[in-house]
């Protein structure tokens, strides 16, 4: 028997929806999560994430495929999984009537753990997410990005050993952000495992060990986001302001975008001294860069949609 | 990247786990919205006061039914929490989705409902003893019957609770069900002003059974043996069945279809 924190094989969701066609939200998706690691999910609005993850988290039937949470069948014996997970939500609110404090607090109890470790643990996760100077205040007094990480530090301060988290940054500043990537990171060190959904690829980049991206129910591409920036032909991008007119002699690069009058390559770092040479040869000013996440995300996703 | 196995050590969830600490979440939760504990003893004030103009002589038989709705209409808080905290907060998702029962989700929020609700509802329950003159065999039969339909209505309020992806649709019907069955039948008044057609009926409601039950103790109602049976079996057999129901779904709808 598997004993992956995660693993599903051909996993399929389909919605019926009333009176109307039923919606396929998983096409059959295979992944592994392995311990230790951090893995993004990622994918536009719609793509089967949130599918994904309520299956995973015992909230969801699949249709059918298999799916197992350390080893056991989540379709089966959903009870025999949840002890070992915790999820943070999409759009999920800590109760309004309590300060962050009590919420956690209350919450470890509920799971099950012992007064003293959920007095530490909750003392820990506010100091660790930050949320000490607004801990006491109730949390319909707290704003959204606040509240938001009140939920999150409400999960991570479980240290259970598989957490969901779906969108978990979202609406955060970039501090909160960071402070939530910093947590996720000491949770793995201590032996969990992460699967979480974000539409923030620098989030996916610094955090993940890896990442799947799916799309219209299908994992289009996993790997590391630099196996992701390599399949989309390189890891360097460079830009000419005024290089539009001369897009067929940079087409050898890689690939090129024109937009306006600017022109934008995505190169292999070996080629970028020859593509560099013919740049000022042709009198053209020229800057370089990392390839983003995002702009593989946009090409590879992109190219997706165009096939179908 | 580290193998090791995960720190927390793993074990399996005991029936009811988590009821208790969740109870303690939902006092916590509600004892904030003090108004609504006003506002909970509205419709039972209004109809102690009716009654009181019509006829004084039937405000003890009142104070018990204001008593037995009270417990009744606490399965419609339950309803609109369970619903509330579902679907707006993702409360289900977050605590469901751990080592947490269903069941003890189910109780503890009904649980900790009760606790905040109670110090009004012992109040008429003491006016009742008092007004009514009830003995103590009556009053502990009070107190047992009200804990029937309680479990009862908070079962219900849980089932249905279920069946809503819609805040707005609540408000709209879930105090229909708890008022049409807490007030029209004999409650608030004796069973014999109810038609006589009707009066089976009303003895298999929880409300309107345990009321009769308590009126014929204190002389306000006449029951047959058989009535007697009826009225205090089928209580009991209802609520063991709602009750042995809303755990089997409970711990069935954690998981969408
Ligand atoms: N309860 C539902 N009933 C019908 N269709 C749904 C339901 N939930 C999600 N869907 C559909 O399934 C698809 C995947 O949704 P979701 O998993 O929420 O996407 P994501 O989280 O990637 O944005 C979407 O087309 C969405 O409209
Ligand atoms: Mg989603």
């Amino acid at each position: 028997m598997s004993v992956e924190p995660l693993w599903s094989e051909n996993l399929r969701k389909t919605y019926a929806v009333k009176g109307m066609p039923p919606v396929e939200a998983l096409a059959g998706v295979s992944m592994n999560v392995h311990p230790g690691e951090r893995v993004a999910l990622l994918g536009r609005n719609g793509a089967g994430k949130t599918t994904f993850l309520r299956i995973a988290s015992t909230l969801l039937r699949p249709t059918s495929g298999q799916i197992r949470v350390f080893g056991h069948d989540v379709s089966e014996h959903p009870e025999r999984a949840r002890p070992y997970i915790a999820v943070v939500p999409q759009e999920g609110k800590p109760f309004f009537h309590l300060p962050p404090r009590e919420m956690i607090y209350t919450y470890l109890r509920a799971r099950g753990l012992s007064r003293e470790t959920s007095q530490s643990r909750t003392e820990e996760a506010i100091e660790r997410m930050g949320l000490a100077e607004f801990a006491d205040r109730l949390c319909i007094t707290l704003s959204g990005g606040q509240r938001q990480r009140t939920m999150v530090a409400t999960v991570i301060a479980t240290q259970a050993p598989l957490l969901f988290l779906d969108e978990p940054t979202i609406g955060m500043d970039p501090f909160a952000r960071r402070e939530v990537w910093a947590s996720l990171r000491d949770l793995t060190a201590k032996g969990s495992t992460i699967l979480l959904t974000t539409h923030y690829l620098d989030e996916a980049e610094a955090l993940s060990h890896r990442l799947y991206i799916v799309e219209r129910g299908q994992v289009i591409v996993s790997g590391t986001s630099d196996d992701l920036k390599r399949s989309v032909g390189g890891t360097l991008k460079v830009s000419l302001p005024q290089g539009a007119s001369e897009v067929e002699s940079f087409r050898s690069f890689g690939e090129v975008v024109a937009d306006g009058e600017s022109l934008t390559i995505i190169v292999h770092p070996e080629r970028l001294g020859e593509l560099m040479e013919l740049a000022v040869r042709r009198r053209l000013t020229a800057t370089v860069g990392p390839v983003t996440l995002e702009e593989a995300f946009l090409r590879v996703v992109g190219r997706k949609i165009d096939e179908d | 990247m580290r193998t090791d196995p995960p720190t927390t050590p793993i074990r399996q969830s005991r029936p009811f786990g988590g009821t208790g600490a969740f109870l303690w979440t939902e006092v916590l939760v509600q004892a904030h919205e003090s108004l609504a504990m006003a506002t909970s003893m509205v419709t039972q004030t209004v109809l102690l006061v009716f009654v009181y103009i019509l006829n004084p002589g039937l405000i003890g038989v009142a104070l018990i039914g204001a008593v037995l709705f009270s417990a009744f209409t606490l399965g419609q808080r339950v309803l609109n929490e369970a619903a509330y905290i579902r679907i707006d907060h993702k409360a289900n998702d977050l605590y469901l989705a751990g080592p947490m029962t269903p069941e003890g989700y189910f109780l503890g929020m009904a649980g900790g409902i009760l606790i905040v609700y109670l110090a009004p509802i012992a109040l008429l329950g003491a006016l009742a003893v008092l007004v009514a003159h009830l003995s103590l065999t009556t009053s502990l039969a009070l107190l047992g019957l009200a804990g029937l339909v309680w479990l009862f209505a908070a079962s219900i309020g849980y089932i249905f609770s279920t069946f809503f992806r819609d805040n707005r649709a609540i408000w709209a019907y879930a105090s229909l069900f708890f008022n049409v069955f807490g007030v029209l039948p004999p409650v608030f008044y004796p069973l014999g002003f109810f038609p006589a057609a009707l009066r089976p009926v009303a003895l298999l409601m929880p409300p309107s059974a345990a009321a009769a039950l308590l009126q014929s103790r204190i002389g306000e109602t006449t029951l047959s043996t058989g009535q007697t049976e009826l009225a205090l079996f089928g209580l009991i057999a209802e609520t063991a069945l709602v009750f042995l129901f809303a755990i089997y779904w409970a711990r069935r709808t954690v998981r969408g279809p």
